[in-house]
């Protein structure tokens, strides 16, 4: 590729993005591919070719859905796009001669989230239905009632009825959508079957009565990109995705008004602490000490977690993007990825993202003939989690243990070799290339007062749809796992939501309506954190959750400072011995002393915040610590489980009699 | 040997024992080659991690994952010969070695099996596949078996979450096992002999 120029670059901006239609776009990313998605892909060339179609089959990144993988987006015979789960080998040919030869759907696989439509534009050539309700599934009876209903009207060949794999609708019962138009009809019961057909397929009219109209609370700019375009090609990123043009607006501008408009948009560091971008950049600028270094922490190490995994693999050129625009912003010449080694495909895209931009005079001296010059490498983690802390992170890319150091100074002053030195999130840097693009009042229009823009989390655990969520904050925690997520895994009770990983808390059932922001999940004992969420239902023990956290931070405690160190060990021989039914009353009370001294004497972010799972679950559940103190863990768990009923004193008796 | 021709003979003639004398100096000639080979193979290698690196500040972690990919481990005669290289002392090195968890200083079973025991999979059962892994191989984590067929080892999370429980079996991933789907696993790397390394 020959290098580009600005010229390029707008020319690329003036003209508008190619319309694709026919496509067959499989999303090939780890989670995919453990479930076997290039043996999709590789079934998919070999079934067009065979059918001697055009249709081209497409790699791209992960859209999110991870708990359908492998997932595919299939658009052609004139329908919309339609996304496809659960798609293994077998399956494309079926898809191939079904959908691409003669426009029909195939069962049990379509994705079709509600779009909220309410009107009937174009007449009904798809319908799909789905049972959400709790119980005995009744989608196959509603799929032959509306055969049986259109044949009766002679439009059996016009309309397919197809039953689908998700609505985007959970616990509504049975769910409709017709296609094209997208409208979705919930609580669909047997009298309504003649009249969805009557009026809204032959009359093209929409039964307000049934009518869906809660939208998606989704907004995509972090994963703008995720699952439409090639991770591994720059022109697609360029052609489809205004790539680099985000680069463009900054370059037009001087650093300082970048930081300005970086400041506009309230962006904040989305790596868990939120402290305000703009202000980490602008006081690394000031430093005088040349040159200046920027980090990519691509150290995703909460279990748990894999939103930066899925950003780095499905678009890796946006993160770049966004660590050049902070390179020229704060000065730097020299940008590092530091990626974990156990994401040997992030890196191996990255490394790609890296070369292809080189090769077009993307990175280099004097960018676009602008000046500018920068360039960056990628330094691979070890398996450390105190590394994603900053000064820890710093130690091990300048090839030493990851030990964290006492700040001040910041690593804004004294940083990588001694050189002033930002490190950004994966995350917040892939939200950088947005905000130029469009504005940082755009970008300050999402979210709350304090919390700007939107959130990408990794939703987990016992729910249904596991999988990446990007949402405005203040969205509630309960709209996120039961509207987006589906709810809780078998439709058991949800107990708590665990966020923030080994450094954060949970936050019970009661708490679920909060807004998502910085302030308000510390107030309630937890954190941000990277984004990890993990949904927990009822049989699930907290002091053994806590027990887990504690063991990975124990583990991970890197043995500088005392209060680390022997405070984390002591506290988990303490659990360790409530959980096995031994512990005494007075543990509780050492629990939180210790609790305490390690919050206020650890020396980094990791001692300090390690407490965090112990601290919140006895600030929630402290009944269930009594109880494996009291009466040992089988007591404990029959509590556990009783507790979410009507009666928990009922409950208790017949707990008890059991016991005995 | 020996006693075998001290029977027969009642004594040990001269051109037997010069002939074994000889045969055994052969052998160790050939030790001593197939050593020197070794070490200047090692040599080679680490000169050439070194030389891809060179001019990098901070190459040390680099370097260090060049050669875990390369023997699956760090071996000893790798790091001093590493040491002498770089010229940073061996516990330096060691320090690094120990501190991060990615790196071993075993070597690797023929068969790896790692189970993931991230918080999603942890919640859906990955200690019920650990104790599995235990009945099938009577070994736990960081473990390897006797017959150095399998190695068992435990990882913080993989970044798969959405398939939890999640097991990799000789760099192959797979998503929501159960106990039951253990023992096929183990049986399907047995009748597969593992892939060179590259």
């Amino acid at each position: 590729m020959k290098p580009l120029t600005l010229d390029d670059l707008a020319a690329l901006a003036a003209r508008p993005n190619p319309v694709t239609t026919d496509f067959v776009r499989v999303q090939l990313d780890t989670g995919g591919i453990a479930a076997g998605a290039e043996e999709t892909f590789a079934a998919f060339r070999a079934a067009v070719a065979a059918a001697a179609l055009s249709t081209p089959v497409l790699r791209v990144g992960s859209h999110g859905r991870s708990w359908a993988d492998p997932v595919v987006e299939v658009s052609a015979a004139g329908l919309p796009p339609v996304l496809y789960g659960g798609v293994k080998a077998d399956v494309a040919p079926q898809i191939v001669a079904a959908h691409l030869q003669s426009g029909r759907l195939i069962d049990d696989h379509v994705i079709a989230p509600a779009s909220g439509a309410a009107e009937l534009a174009a007449s009904v050539t798809h319908l799909l239905v789905l049972d959400t309700g709790v119980g005995e599934a009744k989608t196959k009876f509603f799929q032959f009632s509306f055969v049986e209903e259109l044949k009766r009207r002679g439009l059996a060949d016009q309309v397919q009825v197809a039953r689908a794999l998700d609505l985007g609708v959970y616990d509504e019962g049975v769910v409709v959508t017709l296609l094209p138009a997208g409208v979705t009809y919930t609580n669909v019961l047997a009298p309504d079957v003649a009249r969805i057909v009557e009026q809204s397929i032959q009359g093209r009219q929409v039964l307000d009565d049934l009518l869906w109209k809660r939208t998606d609370p989704q907004v995509r700019i972090v994963l703008r990109n995720c699952g439409s375009i090639d991770p591994e090609s720059l022109p697609d990123y360029l052609e489809r995705a205004h790539g680099y043009q985000g680069l463009r607006a900054a370059l037009a501008r001087t650093p300082e008004q970048v930081i300005e408009e970086l400041k506009v948009s309230g962006l904040r560091g989305r790596g868990g602490a939120g402290f305000p971008t703009w202000l980490k950049w602008s006081n690394t600028r000031i430093q005088k000490a040349e040159p200046r270094c920027v980090i990519c922490n691509g150290d995703e190490g909460d279990p748990g977690a894999f939103m930066d995994r899925s950003v780095l693999e499905s678009d890796p050129h946006s993160v770049l993007e966004g660590l050049m625009i902070a390179g020229y912003a704060i000065g730097a010449a020299h940008g590092y990825f530091y990626i974990r080694a156990e994401y040997p495909k992030a890196v191996e895209r990255v490394e790609r993202a890296l070369s292809q931009a080189r090769e077009a005079g993307l990175l280099g001296r004097n960018i676009l003939g602008t000046g500018f010059s920068f360039d960056a490498k990628i330094r691979l983690g070890a398996g450390a989690f105190v590394c994603g802390e900053e000064t820890a992170l710093i130690a091990s890319i300048e090839g030493k243990r990851g030990s964290p150091s006492p700040r001040p100074p910041y690593p804004s002053v004294r940083g990588l070799w001694g050189r002033p030195t930002a490190i950004n999130n994966v995350e917040t840097l892939a939200n950088v290339p947005a905000i130029l693009l469009r504005g940082g009042a755009w970008y300050a229009g999402f979210g709350t007062e304090t919390t700007k823009g939107t959130k990408v989390f990794a939703v987990t655990g016992k729910v249904k749809n596991a999988q990446l969520v990007e949402v405005p904050m203040g969205t509630t925690l309960r709209a996120i796992v039961f509207d987006v997520c589906g709810g809780v895994l078998e439709d058991k009770d949800i107990k708590a939501v665990q966020t923030g990983g080994p450094s954060g808390g949970v936050i019970p059932d009661k708490h679920l309506d909060t807004p998502v922001a910085y302030e308000t999940l510390q107030q309630l004992g937890s954190i941000m954190g990277s984004g990890g969420m993990i949904v927990m239902d009822t049989t699930d023990s907290m002091v053994d959750v806590a027990k887990f956290f504690l063991k990975f931070c124990v583990d991970e405690s890197c043995g500088k400072c005392a209060p680390c160190r022997i405070g984390g060990f002591q506290m988990l021989q303490i659990l360790d011995r409530i959980s096995r039914g031994r512990g005494a009353a007075e543990d509780i009370a050492a629990l939180r002393r210790i609790c305490q001294a390690m919050q206020k004497a650890s020396l980094c972010g990791l001692g300090q915040t390690a407490p965090n799972p112990v601290l919140s679950t006895l600030r929630y559940f402290d009944e269930e610590y009594k109880a494996y103190i009291e009466g040992g863990p089988s007591y404990a768990r029959k509590m556990a489980r009783a507790a979410s009923g009507a009666e928990p004193v009922r409950a208790l008796a017949t707990a008890t009699t059991e016991g005995a | 040997m020996l006693e075998e021709v001290e029977r027969k003979h009642g004594y040990i003639p001269q051109q037997v024992g010069d002939e074994v004398s000889r045969l055994l100096e052969l052998k160790l000639e050939r030790i001593k080659r197939a050593q020197a080979k070794l070490e200047t193979g090692i040599r080679r290698d680490v000169q050439r991690h070194v030389a891809r690196w060179s001019g990098e500040e901070g190459n040390l972690i680099m370097i260090l994952h060049a050669i875990q990919n390369q023997y699956g481990y760090v071996p000893r005669e790798v790091a001093m010969e590493l040491s002498r290289e770089l010229g940073v002392r061996l516990a330096r090195i060691y320090e690094v070695i120990t501190f991060y968890h990615y790196f071993k200083l075993q070597p690797p079973g023929k068969h790896n099996v790692t189970v993931c025991n991230g918080t999603a999979c942890y919640l859906k059962g990955a200690a019920g596949l650990l104790a599995e892994l235990r009945t099938q191989l009577g070994v736990g984590e960081g473990q390897t078996t006797p017959d150095r067929e399998f190695h068992v080892d435990v990882v913080r999370c993989i970044g798969c979450c959405g398939m939890s429980p999640a097991v990799v079996c000789d760099g192959k991933t797979h998503g929501r096992v159960k106990p039951a789907d253990i023992a096929g696993f183990l049986a399907a790397a047995r009748a597969t002999s593992p892939e060179a390394k590259p």
